[in-house]
């Protein structure tokens, strides 16, 4: 494991991304504490205060601190993009594992099905699923889980085959190995390095995926310091208030680029091959 | 022909060196080689993986990555110097004065022109044609390769032509500019035994007709003896060696060399003296395997292999030999339980007809050895776990792995270390031991030695053989390999897409009224020179 | 291309099709909320309830009403909205056809520029244009449309004040003010398409780069330029047509987000506004009709 932490922190995408992602992490659960005043104290003489000593990045059409609104909207877009990513990985991860055990007219005929889901673009998915299901930052996440599953499941399928045609695999067969403990023990610990990648780069479109639906007034609601939302409230102030709405849009773009480079670092840092 | 080298060569290397700039250091490919081919002359240049070799043929291409750095010599063509070409003087002397024939003939062409148009561009750009004269002299070219209808071949796409097709077709583009030199870099080691036969003798006739001097570059110093005028033998990136075939065959002055010379496989030099033991092990009934799993809406494929029987003694050798798409590599998978069956397999005492019915008895009796060490240990296991997992199922204690090892010949704190920390040699021996560490009567060898070089071949075939004498293991040994096999099996079974068309003797291989196909693989795989 | 494998892909497109329109109907009419109590309101008597239950079908087997809103569609009748009572199908054509133009546009820039800027990167594999480009192209998979649209707003619309911000003008009326009002969404649908294939285009190009048959083909003495148009682009821009099919996909939702922050009335526009009030046809949409 931290032969694992030395390699990823070598590749400069690792190393900023990890760095980044502390930040982050550290945003999320401290956030609300660290924050320089209080997100939803309304100021109306202050309103529109450009960035300066009093608000560092400047007070919305409300008056409140931008800054502390961003810190503590951390914690209202990342925790539950990452949740969503979990539970479709999750889901993704069972169907599409069952589906490369399985093999042949199983297999084929469950990915069929998936390519068929698959072609309904992802926004469109969870817009969908959102407008059945109602507004709301559980739904959303909900949405986002279930429009990640096809995805998820074509990678764990294609990863899982590619071990499944190893010879070790193979050889575990011919002594004849119980099923449980191929998959447990030979195919599992080498089919999490490809799909753990793929989630991180994933959490990174959630991000963006969560924050876009609440921009669209269908995930979070307001007064949630959400950033997607942020970026919609701002809108109309877009000409006498720029920082209202740059502050939170590059939040959202940095912590999407904070996890793909993770990502990015994890599928280097996972091939072992460099050593020698 | 004598051993010194020509006065006005077509090619000299002079103390050439060469190094690659990793991120560890800066490593030493060609220490100070000298080499150098007169007019009309082969010359062999034989090393394993890692001697630089190929490095060697780029050098002289100049087509070196970009961490090489050359650090000393002279590369000359007549009175060329290589080092100093531009760009523009290269491309003078690449494909009109030096050919290059590639060893994997579906990657060097273009998937995506045809076949004709991968000739004719070169035709046009060395002989300044026009494209209709082009295309004149290009089929020309293809019938010099001794290609019937080289009009309609010209239009086919590669992979609309077969192996032997390709490579005749890069080999009538090197020959066609009339080059001064032409480099070979293994052209036969991605082909079947009897097509690489076939393109070797193709090559000697244009030998013959054109006078061109080659560098012929390959691991088979075997193959190298029969057709080179002077061998040279490359060791990590030094000539330890150079002289005519014979001398270096019959009398090797280095060690290295004489190791290497060792090594081959030669049919007539047995190293089981022995006889089988009495009893069956194993019998195959008419077995066919059945590969792929069926999908939807389409027709399963043939089986793989069209009821074979055989059957193998206990303590006996059974080589399995057959090029590929033969099903030899099938009958392994059906035998173990990897592929469906239809037929019957005898053993322990039952008759399987199913791959369910492979009991803990049965598995433990027949063991299997792959041909990629790569990839048949787990990455993610330490050696002691992969070689504890048998001893679990088969019973037998943790405390035997270190005595596994030392079968091998692998220190017993290997069994702390993981795969990729292991050559590919040793991690063919922990495969070995693991099949061993269940005691079995039958250890089925897949290909194990295709993958690795011919000293380390050499070496693995001793402990199998060291092995067998110490436990009386039966093998099924699957080669491609018929000089490798003569050499240590007591009957031999020739295999033909899918069907078993000879068994017999080991010794009575190449009697008169052996298949016709067996005979034609004899005829492949001659014995090196000496 | 044998009929056999042609009639198996047909039947796949089909079967997709299928698939996915048994997923919309579930998710839009299996679902929501009963529709006769989004229709007359929370205070609405159980008979009147009822009787537009009835009258919608809603009382019918699910797999009856999938039949009949499937039936209903292939003959072009989607029902009528329930918040004007008007056809839906008119709407939906008219603002498809714009949505149509948004998206053609987008992908013939992207093409445009994606493309060669792609191959240009792995020409220059490791030197400081492709580390460039990349990072910009980084950079612009990371940012969400909406973000894009709202710094190209700020920067284009707001500060240099070279195009208009929002709003539609039929290309009918005055050509060149209506693509004016194009530029900006289809520029930002464009730059995140542009990012994401022009790195695939630069990686498909940099494995035909190292393969065997380019150093066969620059070993065989060919002119360089000869080497790069017949052999590497012949077999670096086959797959570009995959890509591109691949990112359609991602194309629609790009649309339905900028179409929202650039007020156009295309089908995205009318996806929202349809979500967000709740309006969606019920599954007897030819019987209704507003009372």
């Amino acid at each position: 494991m931290t032969d694992l932490l030395r390699r990823l922190l070598r590749t400069p995408q690792g190393a900023i991304g990890s760095a980044l992602l502390v930040l982050l992490a550290l945003l999320c659960l401290l956030g609300p504490e660290l924050a320089p005043r209080d997100p939803e104290a309304i100021d109306f003489l202050g309103r529109f205060r450009p960035p300066g000593a009093q608000n560092w990045l400047g007070a919305d059409q409300l008056g409140r601190d931008v800054l502390s609104r961003l810190m503590t909207g951390a914690r209202s877009t990342i925790p539950l993009a990452l949740l969503a990513t979990l539970l479709g990985t999750l889901a993704g991860a069972v169907i599409g594992t069952l589906s490369a055990y399985l093999g042949g007219r199983w297999d084929e005929a469950i990915m069929r099905n998936v390519d068929a889901v698959m072609a309904i673009p992802g926004l469109l998915l969870a817009l969908l699923l959102v407008s059945s299901l109602g507004k709301g930052s559980l739904n959303a996440t909900l949405a986002i889980a279930i429009a990640f599953t096809p995805g998820m499941a074509r990678v764990t399928r294609s990863v899982a085959l590619n071990v499944r045609a190893q010879d070790y695999v193979k050889a575990a067969l011919a002594r004849g190995e119980h099923a449980s403990f191929i998959v447990l023990r030979e195919m599992l610990p080498n089919v999490v390095g490809p799909v753990v990648v793929e989630t991180t780069i994933r959490v990174a479109f959630a991000v963006m995926l969560f924050a876009t639906l609440s921009f669209l007034g269908l995930g979070a609601q307001p007064p949630a310091p959400e950033w997607g939302l942020m970026v919609a409230e701002a809108r109309r102030f877009v000409h006498q208030a720029p920082w209202i709405i740059l502050a939170p849009a590059l939040a959202i773009g940095v912590t999407a680029i904070a996890f793909n480079l993770l990502g990015d670092g994890l599928r280097d840092a996972l091939n072992p091959r460099d050593e020698r | 022909m004598t051993a010194a080298p020509p006065a006005s060569p077509v090619l000299a290397i002079e103390n050439y060196s060469l190094d690659y700039t990793l991120r560890q250091g800066t490593a030493r490919v060609l220490d100070g080689v000298n080499l150098s081919i007169g007019k009309g002359e082969v010359v062999g240049l034989v090393g394993e993986s890692g001697s630089g070799k190929s490095s060697l043929a780029w050098a002289i291409m100049r087509h070196l990555p970009r961490n090489a750095v050359e650090a000393s010599g002279r590369l000359s063509l007549g009175r060329l110097d290589l080092r100093g070409l531009d760009a523009k003087g290269l491309q003078a002397v690449r494909g009109k004065r030096i050919g290059m024939v590639f060893q994997d003939p579906s990657t060097a062409l273009n998937p995506t022109l045809r076949l004709g148009e991968q000739v004719i561009e070169v035709l046009m750009r060395h002989r300044g044609l026009g494209r209709a004269e082009a295309r004149d002299a290009a089929e020309a070219a293809l019938a010099e390769v001794e290609l019937r209808d080289p009009a309609a071949l010209m239009r086919r796409y590669p992979h609309e032509a077969s192996g032997g097709e390709k490579q005749r077709v890069v080999i009538a583009t090197a020959f066609a500019t009339a080059p001064e030199l032409i480099l070979f870099d293994e052209p036969t080691t991605a082909l079947d035994v009897i097509t690489g036969a076939r393109i070797l003798e193709l090559f000697a006739r244009l030998r013959e007709r054109t006078g061109v001097a080659a560098l012929y570059i390959s691991h088979d110093l075997g193959l190298v003896s029969r057709v080179a005028d002077r061998v040279s033998v490359l060791r990590q990136g030094r000539i330890v060696e150079e002289g005519a075939p014979e001398a270096v065959f019959l009398d090797p002055r280095h060690d290295y060399t004489r190791r290497l010379v060792a090594a081959v496989p030669r049919p007539h030099r047995r190293l089981v003296d022995d006889a089988a033991g009495g009893d069956t092990v194993l019998a195959a009934d008419g077995l066919s395997v059945r590969y792929g799993r069926r999908r939807l809406f389409r027709p399963p494929p043939p089986p793989a292999t069209k009821a074979v029987s055989l059957e193998v003694r206990a303590g006996e050798i059974l080589g399995v030999v057959g090029e590929s798409g033969s099903g030899k590599s099938s009958l392994a998978r059906g035998l173990t339980g990897l592929a469906e069956f239809d037929g019957g397999i005898h053993a322990t005492g039952r008759r399987l007809d199913h791959a369910r019915k492979m009991d803990k008895a049965y598995r433990r009796a027949v063991q299997i050895v792959f041909q990629h060490p790569d990839s048949s240990l787990n990455p993610r296991m330490r050696i002691g776990d992969i070689l504890a997992r048998p001893l679990k199922l088969y019973g037998g204690a943790l405390s035997d792995i270190p005595a596994l090892l030392e079968q091998v010949r692998l220190p017993a704190d290997y069994a702390r270390k993981y795969p990729h920390q292991l050559s590919g040699g040793e991690k063919q021996r922990v495969a070995i031991a693991r099949a061993f560490a269940a005691r079995p009567s039958l250890v089925i060898c897949d290909e194990i030695t295709a993958a690795l070089d011919v000293s380390v071949q050499a070496q693995v075939i001793e402990w199998l053989l060291a092995l067998r004498r110490q436990h009386g293991t039966a093998y099924l040994f699957i080669t491609h390999d018929l000089n490798l096999i003569r050499q240590i099996a007591h009957r031999i079974a020739v295999m033909q897409q899918g069907e078993l068309v000879d068994l017999r003797d080991a010794a009575a291989i190449d009697a008169p009224d052996a298949h016709p196909y067996t005979r034609a693989l004899i005829a492949a795989s001659p014995a090196p020179v000496g | 291309m044998s009929t056999g494998w042609l009639l198996r892909r047909l039947f796949l497109v089909a079967y997709t099709v299928l698939v996915v329109s048994v997923l919309v109907f579930a998710i839009t009419q299996v679902l929501p909320a009963d529709a006769a109590v989004t229709l007359l309101g929370e205070n609405a008597t159980p008979e009147a309830l009822a009787a537009v239950r009835d009258r919608l079908g809603l009382n019918d087997p699910i797999w009856l009403q999938y039949w009949h809103w499937l039936t209903a569609a292939l003959t072009g009748d989607f029902g009528h909205s329930m918040r004007t009572g008007q056809p839906v199908a008119p709407m939906m054509l008219t603002a498809l056809s714009r949505s149509l133009l948004l998206a053609l546009l987008s992908i013939l820039l992207m093409l445009a520029v994606a493309v060669p800027l792609g191959l240009w990167a792995a020409l220059r594999q490791g030197k400081a244009a492709d580390l460039v480009t990349g990072f910009i192209s980084y950079i612009g998979v990371s940012l969400p449309e909406f973000v894009t649209a709202t710094l190209l707003l700020i920067v284009l619309a707001d500060w240099l004040q070279w195009l208009p911000a929002t709003g539609y003008v039929p290309p009918g009326e005055d050509f060149w003010d209506s693509m004016a009002h194009l530029v900006l969404p289809v520029l930002t649908v464009s730059i995140i398409m542009v990012a994401h294939v022009s790195r695939m285009v630069r990686s498909e190009t940099i494995d035909v780069l190292h393969s065997d048959y380019i150093r066969a083909a620059r070993l065989k003495g060919l002119a360089p330029r000869s080497v790069l148009l017949r052999h590497v682009l012949r077999n670096a821009l086959l797959p570009v047509i995959t890509i591109v099919a691949l990112d359609v996909g991602y194309l629609l939702g790009g649309i339905i987000v900028v179409e929202e922050i650039f007020a156009l009335p295309g089908i995205g526009r009318q996806l929202i506004v349809a979500i967000t009030a709740r309006d969606l046809p019920p599954s007897r949409p030819a019987r209704w009709s507003w009372p």
